[in-house]
């Protein structure tokens, strides 16, 4: 295993809030909302591991064999695919998450029937392409036929949110302080038709 | 290709500037150690930020001085050969040739004149980057005649058009291992990013040739500027959660400037019809 310190990127004698703040920088990085359905998951998720096992050896030394509390690995990008109404649909997800997507289209316009799933499988397909627009209008499409449906909602409200809420090093932000958090968290809500559901 | 990929200067620290200075000079120096006198006339900020991505993310930027091409009295420092430069500048030229092939096959005889000395004059590199990079070569054909065959039948998907052209950018580095998939993942992002700026740039223009445009296509022929924005800013969002995930050495913040900063902000200059006057910008003196 690598050095724990030089995975966090601080040294050895660095203070534990220094750690923690590096932790806390990396954790932010690599988070796995920031990689959902995105053809690179897999190597986001390594890095998470990767710093969180830094972190825990690290609190655990410092602490004599107490770990520290890392934000945990049981984080499952992709879907759960319990979430699927029937079995086609639950296999088109495991080829997705697997990225099979040729599979996974075909399989797909196999389905008669175009509810709000399949135009939801059929977003998700295309965003994992890269087709960012076709995904756009897959989502709106199943939001519209299942506007309930929180999976699609947020699906949809990802692709919607522009640059404007992944990841930004220290020093690149657009802007989007701790303020317009709550107002982006409010704006939110409004979208979601937070009392309906 | 087109210059759309530039750092935003004033946010640039000092080392920052001289790395990408050192790194446009190198590339310069070895466009002409290549392929003679007039290939620097190809040398663009995009082939420079594909010869940073390219780089060992191991390399220390350690520059060495050279004469200036374009002023010979003026000694530079500039980043020695080295293999990124070298698969930039074969590359660079390799696109070069398309793009001027592409022009005399699209205008008529006389309006395609220049395109066809240009391409000419060029002849000679190509056949030498082609034999470098074969599968560049090919790549980049075959994408083009890909993409010839959806303009010309007037595809309406925004997506399926601009893919023909992310794919022949993909296919600018090598794409094994990790660092692999990350590139190629940036640049399929790129260039779906570069295509859709380029058809927002030539809307009107199209519209007044009577040309396909395939943002006419998609959102008509007035454009849709909101949409348009979103699902480019969306390819830029995962161009950076791609570089997050790449090794780039020393190079990494430059990078960062140019993907969080400098294409934003020619992405809203071409929204706004400003990219024209910003295209002339020199980085090099400070404007403001």
């Amino acid at each position: 295993m690598r050095d724990p310190y030089s995975v966090l990127g601080v040294s050895q004698n660095a203070s534990d809030e220094e750690v923690k703040k590096a932790y806390r920088e990396l954790a932010r990085k690599y988070h796995p909302d920031n990689y959902q359905n995105n053809p690179l998951a897999d190597l986001a998720e390594e890095k998470m591991k990767e710093i969180n096992e830094a972190y825990d050896t690290i609190t655990k030394q410092r602490s004599g064999g107490y770990s520290g509390g890392s934000y945990g690995s049981s984080y499952q990008p992709g879907w759960s695919s319990g979430a699927a109404s029937n079995s086609d649909y639950a296999r088109i997800r495991n080829l997705i998450n697997a990225g099979d997507l040729e599979q996974a289209e075909q399989l797909l316009y196999g389905v008669g029937q175009k509810n709000g799933e399949w135009y939801f499988l059929s977003g998700s397909i295309a965003y994992r392409r890269g087709w960012l627009d076709e995904a756009m209008q897959n989502y709106t499409r199943a939001v519209q036929m299942e506007p309930n449906n929180m999976e699609y909602r947020q699906a949809l409200n990802l692709i919607q949110r522009g640059s404007m809420g992944g990841y930004r090093p220290v020093g690149y932000s657009t802007g989007m302080d701790a303020m317009d958090c709550c107002t982006a968290l409010m704006c939110l809500n409004c979208c979601c038709g937070g009392g309906r559901c | 290709m087109f210059g759309y990929v530039r750092p935003f200067r004033p946010e640039l620290k000092c080392k920052d500037f001289d790395l990408y200075r050192a790194t446009y000079c190198g590339l310069c120096r070895c466009l002409r150690r290549r392929y003679g006198l007039i290939a620097p006339m190809f040398l663009t900020f995009d082939s420079t930020f594909l010869a940073l991505l390219l780089w060992e993310p191991e390399d220390s930027f350690a520059p060495c001085r050279g004469r200036c091409h374009a002023n010979p009295l003026r000694n530079m420092p500039m980043c020695p050969n080295s293999p990124a430069l070298e698969q930039a500048a074969d590359e660079s030229v390799i696109l070069a040739w398309w793009k001027l092939r592409d022009s005399v096959q699209d205008e008529s005889f006389w309006r395609g004149l220049s395109a066809r000395g240009l391409s000419q004059l060029l002849r000679p590199a190509y056949r030498t980057a082609a034999r470098c990079r074969p599968e560049f070569d090919r790549t980049v054909q075959k994408c083009l005649e890909e993409l010839a065959v959806l303009e010309k039948e007037g595809c309406s998907s925004l997506d399926r058009t601009a893919d023909a052209f992310a794919r022949l950018l993909q296919g600018a580095a090598p794409q094994e291992g990790e660092q692999g998939r990350v590139l190629s993942q940036l640049l399929y992002h790129l260039g779906r990013w570069i295509y859709l700026a380029d058809a927002r740039d030539d809307l009107a223009e199209d519209k007044l040739a009577g040309r396909y445009n395939p943002v006419a296509a998609r959102y008509g022929s007035a454009g849709d500027d909101g949409a348009l924005g979103l699902t480019m800013e969306n390819s830029l969002e995962m161009m950076g959660a791609a570089l997050q995930l790449g090794e780039f050495g020393c190079r990494r913040p430059l990078l960062e400037n140019i993907i969080y900063l400098g294409l934003p902000l020619v992405q809203r200059a071409v929204l706004d019809g400003t990219w024209h006057e910003m295209k002339k910008q020199k980085i090099w003196r400070n404007n403001t």
